[in-house]
């Protein structure tokens, strides 16, 4: 069942698939072949190359199941919680309820990418006054008016305040259509101040003592809109349950990463990498199952690690990705120039860091809010990528940057400078669009020449 | 030993034969671009070699770089212009430590590791619009009614350089024709139109920009636009002694390297 690793086409998974069944290969009850996405209007999936390993399709069917698995658990009485741009946050408390899911809206942002694209999201969107110039999350306003991606949530909740303007435009849109959104308010992180206690936060950052007890306020006000709605108070007890739970996955994917970060052949390629990141966020509307998914990942890559075995060629280029792109095949794309990716900070790292459980529950959550990269400086960002790449051992760092995503128009360059200042790394910037093959040779030459740049100076 | 680089840029091809013992030029050509880019690839480089009597036997190894790269048949292998130019320029000028090179389509900004050595440091490249690039120019000569090498002369007379968008091809024609319109000087346009395109690559420069900075590409040969690029970089620039060959001349030095 197990063949040597390498990554493949949407058609070659056909028939792996096949031999895979013959071989009596057991599957979740999301699982079957990845064609039949494509079929149902996953168009962008036969661009893509997928690592072969079973793991690999289990994580790829998980993720392309979660439509189904929120209008079935709908179906099945539990509380659906839509809430948005909090990355990580409340889910943790919606999960410490019985019989509630959450879910984020803002993850419409990948159907365009990925999965049917011939809905109309964004045509949507643009007839809602909301064009390209936005960030991709505009799908969103098309999802919300055709119920095809997620159903009806039963709170609609946002967090508001240090969040990128667009996306606070998007949300402001959503609520003008008549959606009723529970707003909470995220501070900018700041440094505290003389006289002000300095808490600790995860990432090794601080925050001032004013700040979390105002988040902490804020997310008390969530909690209490949560209880509301699912008819369970969010007790201390569920909560530090959740965040057991959360820390469980966070745990898995931090060995995960440090495991392929470091390997010395790649043993799963940059593609599968950013899905099975998405998950610390979200857990794809199933925390069991993703744990179940992380799980057998895990064991593949320890698999191929133990034998040596990889995806790519040894002497592939560590490149350090910053950014989510929404175009997956810049993935592949990296990897086809010559490079393996070696660190990642998609915008949601603290995501991947242990929740405190030292202190009250709620209290912890809201350090983890604070912690969220996109709400403080740059140069904090900065300063914990610098980190990564010094521990996995990056040779370059590569920022993506979407256009119209206002968060990182400018954040790039801010970064790019404190890298060049503080580093010998080569630090390279690359924007790519979604839906659009018209830059792929631009790209491409953007990915070689960092290539060649690292693999010249290896030499010289 | 005898190799070859050859750029396939998006409006010129570029030829290069290179002496690899005696660290020389042999002969190069430009062309303007066509869309048989293999063809005319072929063509040139043909050409050449009857113009320095070489047979094509002669030349040990070929290496193309530039957007159409992988089209060029004669190529043995290919490596981005980036890499190229940065060799090219450690060739032509051995202390530059920043390479800003504007071509047809595109404009980039190399940060080179310290002489000796012709590896890049980092390099930052325009993105979609072509707002500092040579295409820029292009646009603009056209609609001044005029050519690109009279453009020099144009700006050279400017009285007072008018302010353009630097962000968007088709948004400064439009500002140029409202310019034409209230009867600002052509000269000023011009003037304008470069301090444009240098603006735009001093945002793409960020800032740490190390001296000697070095001008290629195409578009060095306009008169006006390094003294534009001085300005806007607050720094002195100097032009590359054969700026459309950079490339392809950085080819062919690579080229004789990867047989050593």
């Amino acid at each position: 069942m197990n063949e040597p690793p390498a990554q493949i086409s949407l058609e070659q998974w056909h028939h792996r698939y096949t031999s895979l069944r013959a071989a009596g290969f057991h599957e979740a009850p999301y699982g079957g072949p990845l064609e039949r996405h494509f079929t149902a209007g996953d168009y962008r999936l036969a661009q893509l190359r997928f690592d072969n390993s079973a793991a690999a399709l289990r994580l790829w069917n998980f993720l392309l199941t979660e439509t189904e698995r929120l209008f079935a658990a709908q179906r099945a009485g539990k509380k659906i919680i839509g809430t948005m741009k909090d990355l990580g946050t409340v889910p943790i408390m919606a999960y410490a309820l019985p019989d509630t899911i959450a879910f984020y809206p803002d993850g419409t942002w990948w159907i365009p990418c990925i999965m049917r694209q011939s809905t109309r999201d964004l045509a949507i969107a643009d007839s809602l006054g909301i064009d390209e110039s936005f960030c991709p999350v505009r799908a969103m306003l098309g999802a919300f008016e055709t119920h095809q991606h997620f159903p009806p949530p039963d709170l609609l909740i946002c967090s508001v305040g240090a969040t990128c303007d667009d996306f606070s435009a998007i949300a402001q849109r959503l609520a003008s259509r008549g959606l009723a959104i529970l707003w909470w308010e995220i501070p900018a992180r700041r440094t505290p101040e003389p006289t002000e206690e300095a808490i600790a936060l995860p990432g090794g950052f601080l925050a001032g003592g004013r700040q979390v007890d105002f988040v902490q306020a804020e997310l008390q006000r969530v909690s209490a809109a949560l209880a509301k709605t699912v008819g369970h108070e969010v007790t201390d007890a569920r909560l530090a349950e959740g965040i057991t739970a959360a820390n469980r996955i966070r745990d898995m994917l931090r060995q995960l990463r440090n495991l392929v970060f470091t390997a010395p052949r790649c043993p799963l390629p940059a593609l599968e990498m950013l899905i099975a990141e998405m998950l610390a966020i979200h857990y794809c509307s199933d925390r069991q199952q993703t744990q179940e998914v992380l799980g057998e990942l895990l064991a593949e890559v320890l698999r191929r690690i133990a034998v040596s075995a990889g995806t790519l060629p040894a002497d592939a280029v560590r490149v350090f990705w910053v950014n989510p792109v929404a175009d997956l095949q810049a993935m592949n794309l990296l990897e086809e120039c010559g490079g393996r990716l070696c660190g990642t900070e998609f915008m949601f790292c603290h995501a991947l860091d242990p929740i405190p459980t030292d202190v009250a529950p709620m209290e912890a959550l809201a350090r983890m809010a604070l912690a969220d990269p996109m709400i403080g400086p740059s140069a904090d960002r900065a300063k914990r990528i610098m980190h990564d790449v010094r521990q996995f051992g990056a040779e370059a760092v590569l920022i993506s940057r979407i256009p119209g995503a206002s968060h990182c128009a400018l954040e790039g360059s801010a970064i790019r400078a404190i890298i060049q200042r503080e580093s010998n790394v080569p630090v390279v910037e690359i924007e790519v669009p979604p839906l659009n093959e018209g830059v792929r040779a631009s790209l491409r030459t953007r990915l070689e020449a960092l290539v060649e740049t690292v693999r010249r100076r290896r030499t010289s | 030993m005898i190799c070859a680089g050859i750029d396939g840029g998006s409006r010129a091809l570029k030829v290069v034969i290179f002496d690899v013992a005696a660290q020389k030029i042999l002969a190069s050509a430009v062309r303007d671009q066509h869309v048989d880019h293999n063809g005319l690839a072929e063509e040139t480089f043909g050409a050449l070699l009857r113009e320095a009597g070489l047979q094509r036997s002669d030349i040990k190894r070929v290496i193309a770089t530039g957007y159409a790269r992988n089209l060029i048949k004669a190529a043995d292998t290919t490596m981005t212009e980036i890499t190229c130019h940065a060799v090219g320029v450690r060739f032509l000028c051995p202390q530059a430590m920043t390479v800003i090179e504007i071509g047809g389509q595109d404009s980039k900004l190399l940060r080179l590791d310290p002489p000796p050595a012709s590896t890049v440091r980092d390099f930052a490249m325009n993105d979609r619009c072509a707002a500092g690039t040579g295409r820029f120019l292009e646009v603009v000569a056209a609609r001044l009614d005029t050519t690109l090498s009279e453009l020099g002369s144009l700006a050279e007379r400017a009285a007072s350089p008018a302010a353009i968008s630097s962000t968007c091809v088709v948004f400064a024609e439009t500002e140029i024709i409202g310019l034409l319109a209230s009867g600002v000087a052509r000269e000023d346009i011009v003037a304008g139109v470069q301090n444009a395109i240098a603006t735009r690559l001093t945002a793409m420069a960020g800032s740490h920009l190390e001296s000697p900075i070095l001008f290629t590409g195409g578009v060095a040969l306009i008169p006006g636009m390094r003294e534009a690029l001085e300005r806007a970089l607050a720094n002195p620039v100097t032009l590359s002694p054969q700026p459309q060959i950079t490339g392809a001349l950085g080819a062919a030095i690579l080229a004789g390297r990867s047989i050593k």
